[in-house]
């Protein structure tokens, strides 16, 4: 593949087009494969040649990313970004013009791949010489994107073995990724909406369902639907591969927290498997409803809780802390009629010194309000009344 | 040889070579290119608050604002325009318009003095009544000075200083004018210049130091208190910055209102200082009634009763108005105490209680805060 010349690789992409060919012709044009290496075909103007081999629009498409490998080569990724984008435009309206056939979606996932890359790119260099807004090149990308999927969509009256519709979730995953990056999670929902309606949901590849329940879960997170994320996640977790581990480690840190939220601690043996120990002291002290711990380990792992964005959702496992401090208390005094200075001596004893009776009666006012105690305070008996049945609900009824 | 030859020959050379400069000139083209990109920015030469043209075209259509007639003429058929009290004023960007003519753009030693001008001679002024028409008149000049910077593309200290003056007076007339009837002032034209000042200024604060950055951070949480993006944004600041005690004020607020504790919350606000009242009160009012709802749950008991003094402390209101703000809530108050039930409580209050009525503090010390003051709190 370094050594080919010009007229044998264009010579391959015609067949691979004439024999529909998809697999092959797409790694002809993916930047996965060795031959952009190859400074035979880094050309800056092979128009001409590509005009002589081959029809219209794929001339246009092969010449543009031929151009593009030349960019790459002088690591100009704002230029091959653009390239990339014609090669993207070209495509779609080969794509376009293929009625009742599918062979060309795997193309379609290689350059569309390739755009979200290389506008990734092309952002940091330019970030890096202090120019261009954060968000701009991916959101172009996104609506090139959009386009390729808007084709896949509306293919409906094709027989389901040569729909096109079977690229819409790989696009789907795509657009997440930009999303998700350009902090515009909003936009994730009519796609959701897309893939919830179509009878073709469940019959996609794993890989590319376990991308999209991934990143369902972690928007479910941000919506605080915990419940929804949790299934999501789960699902991810479990039907991601074996051998997948930085995935799975992935899926985990997003998994962990909402599962902690509902009650479900992980194990010692799980953190240490996948490398997330920093899930561990928080663990502990939540189990153990020990604030001190809590906001120690918070604090410790702080930049990679922010840089995960779970610090925020791991801050909602304060109240969880509390509910199971209070529990002990319950447990201790063996009484449904708490006085109110316990929970003031059990948080003092957290060495949380700055709450007051007032705050106390607020935390337990909220707790009640939650579901999480099951009771009344009484501001005149200083007392918190429980119930004599069930008093502290188990997590996962709650919520 | 002679020079005339050697020129000639040369001269042939260049111009053989020209179609070489392609791929090995490519980074002098750039800088060409970014210089040319430059060149076309446009840069202003009106040394004066309002440009020339301007002022005579709106002098001779009676379009002059009250603030800016000459004295003695207000009254006259065209009255006359005062040149050091003109500014220009905001005008909607529109096809055919040409708004980069220089003579007509401010540069930007201009504009921060217009700012200066803009707060300390009308908005902290108290000869100018009523200061409805003080905020209309500031905020759209204040308006148009933004739009000059963003045509001149200017960024850096002045930008900062001129974004840091507008984001302190439109915090205050949120906090001044809250209450005030639509057509004088609507709270949601004031928070969309608001949001978009703040996000240009912590944008500009990316680059360089600046001093008063920690607590501009702060009080952009506190205006955006419950934003997650807004907390995940001061997360991620440098530790110097987030150390300050502004921010970490700011941080320890927004905790409490995440963890759901508005005694806690309420009590904090104690703290904050005038301006940052200013951002934070439009959430207290909900705040306050969200602790209603809390007990109305947590101390739901046909038996109970809790004082009204005391709640009204954690309320920070005066006894009447937290029984005023009960009565809204559906919390019953009988005399000197509130009895609190889980069924009477309602989130669709009848007779609301407006927010303008809890602004006074307990103590009054801070209410007739002078305006000047407040706004140029930083130099």
């Amino acid at each position: 593949m370094a050594h080919i010349t010009l007229n044998q690789y264009l010579q391959q992409v015609l067949e691979a087009i004439d024999n529909r060919d998809g697999p092959f012709c797409a790694e002809m044009l993916s930047f996965k494969h060795p031959h952009v290496a190859n400074p035979r075909l880094q050309l800056s103007s092979p128009e001409e040649k590509c005009q002589q081999l081959l029809e219209p629009p794929y001339d246009e498409m092969v010449a543009a990313h031929l151009r593009c490998t030349f960019t790459v080569s002088n690591h100009d990724f704002v230029e091959a970004y653009k390239c990339q984008t014609v090669v993207v435009q070209s495509f779609l309206r080969a794509f376009q013009a293929h009625k009742e056939e599918n062979w060309a979606l795997p193309i379609m996932f290689a350059v569309t791949l390739d755009l979200r890359i290389f506008a990734n790119n092309a952002e940091q260099q330019l970030q890096g010489k202090g120019k261009g807004n954060v968000g701009d090149m991916l959101e172009k990308a996104a609506d090139q994107l959009m386009s390729c999927f808007r084709v896949c969509a509306n293919d409906n009256r094709t027989g389901i073995d040569d729909s096109k519709r079977w690229g819409m979730l790989f696009l789907i995953n795509q657009l997440f990724k930009i999303y998700f990056k350009i902090n515009k999670l909003h936009l994730c929902k009519p796609l959701i909406r897309a893939i919830e309606s179509s009878s073709m949901k469940d019959e996609y590849s794993t890989a590319q369902r376990v991308t999209y329940r991934y990143y369902v879960g972690r928007k479910a997170m941000f919506d605080s639907d915990f419940k929804p994320a949790e299934e999501c996640l789960s699902f991810s977790f479990t039907h991601c591969h074996r051998s997948c581990q930085r995935n799975k480690r992935l899926i985990l840190i997003y998994l962990l927290p909402v599962k902690m939220l509902l009650g479900h601690m992980p194990s010692h043996q799980l953190l240490k498997k996948y490398d997330l120990m920093q899930f561990a002291d928080v663990t502990k002290a939540v189990r153990e409803g020990n604030l001190l711990l809590l906001n120690e380990a918070l604090v410790k792992h702080e930049t990679f809780f922010i840089r995960c964005g779970i610090f925020l959702i791991l801050e909602k496992l304060k109240i969880i802390t509390y509910r199971n401090l209070f529990k002990k208390v319950y447990h201790l005094l063996r009484t449904h009629q708490l006085p109110l200075d316990a929970f003031l001596v059990s948080l003092r004893m957290m060495k949380v010194e700055d709450v007051d009776i007032d705050e106390v009666q607020c935390i337990l006012a909220n707790l009640i309000y939650m579901g999480h105690i099951k009771g009344y305070i009484s501001h005149q008996h200083q007392k918190l009344v429980v119930s004599k049945q069930n008093p502290f609900p188990p997590l996962s009824s709650v919520s | 040889m002679n020079n005339t030859a050697m020129s000639n020959a040369w001269h042939h050379s260049r111009r053989g070579r020209g179609h070489r400069h392609k791929e090995q000139d490519r980074p002098n083209r750039e800088r060409a290119v970014e210089q040319k990109a430059e060149d076309s920015v446009p840069r202003g030469a009106c040394m004066t608050m309002c440009p020339a043209f301007e002022l005579r075209q709106r002098e001779a259509q009676n379009r002059l604002h009250r603030f800016e007639m000459l004295a003695g003429t207000e009254r006259d058929r065209l009255p006359c325009a005062d040149v050091s009290r003109a500014v220009k004023e905001y005008s909607r960007p529109a096809a055919g318009k040409d708004s980069t003519r220089a003579s007509d753009l401010r540069p930007p030693s201009v504009l921060l003095k217009t700012v200066c001008y803009l707060v300390d001679d009308i908005a902290a002024s108290s000869t100018f009544q009523p200061w409805t028409e003080v905020y209309s008149f500031v905020s759209d000049r204040l308006r148009s000075v933004r739009q000059d910077m963003i045509i001149q593309r200017v960024s850096g200290p002045d930008c900062v200083a001129v974004l840091e003056k507008s984001v302190r007076f439109l915090l205050y007339a949120s906090y001044r004018l809250c209450g005030q009837p639509l057509q004088y002032y609507d709270p949601r034209i004031n928070d969309t210049h608001l949001q978009e000042s703040l996000s240009w200024l912590l944008e500009s604060y990316r680059d360089g130091k600046h001093r008063h950055q920690e607590e501009f951070q702060a009080l952009s949480l506190l205006y955006n208190l419950g934003s997650t993006h807004a907390l995940q944004h001061v997360l991620e600041l440098p530790e110097r910055i987030r150390s300050s005690p502004a921010v970490q004020l700011a941080l320890a607020v927004s905790r409490a209102h995440s963890e759901r504790n508005p005694v806690r919350l309420l009590r904090l606000s104690q703290r904050l200082d005038f301006i940052q009242v200013c951002a934070v009160h439009r959430h207290l009012l909900p705040c306050r009634r969200d602790l209603l709802l809390l007990y109305s749950h947590g101390h739901s008991s046909r038996n109970c009763r809790y004082p009204l003094q005391r709640l009204a402390r954690l309320l920070s209101l005066k006894d009447p108005l937290a029984a005023e703000l009960c009565r809204v809530c559906g919390v019953s108050v009988s005399g000197e105490w509130v009895s609190f039930s889980k069924s009477s409580f309602t989130e669709a209050p009848s007779g609301d209680l407006q927010c303008r009525r809890t602004h006074e503090p307990v103590d009054d010390e801070q209410w007739n805060c002078p305006a000047g003051s407040v706004i140029h709190g930083c130099a």
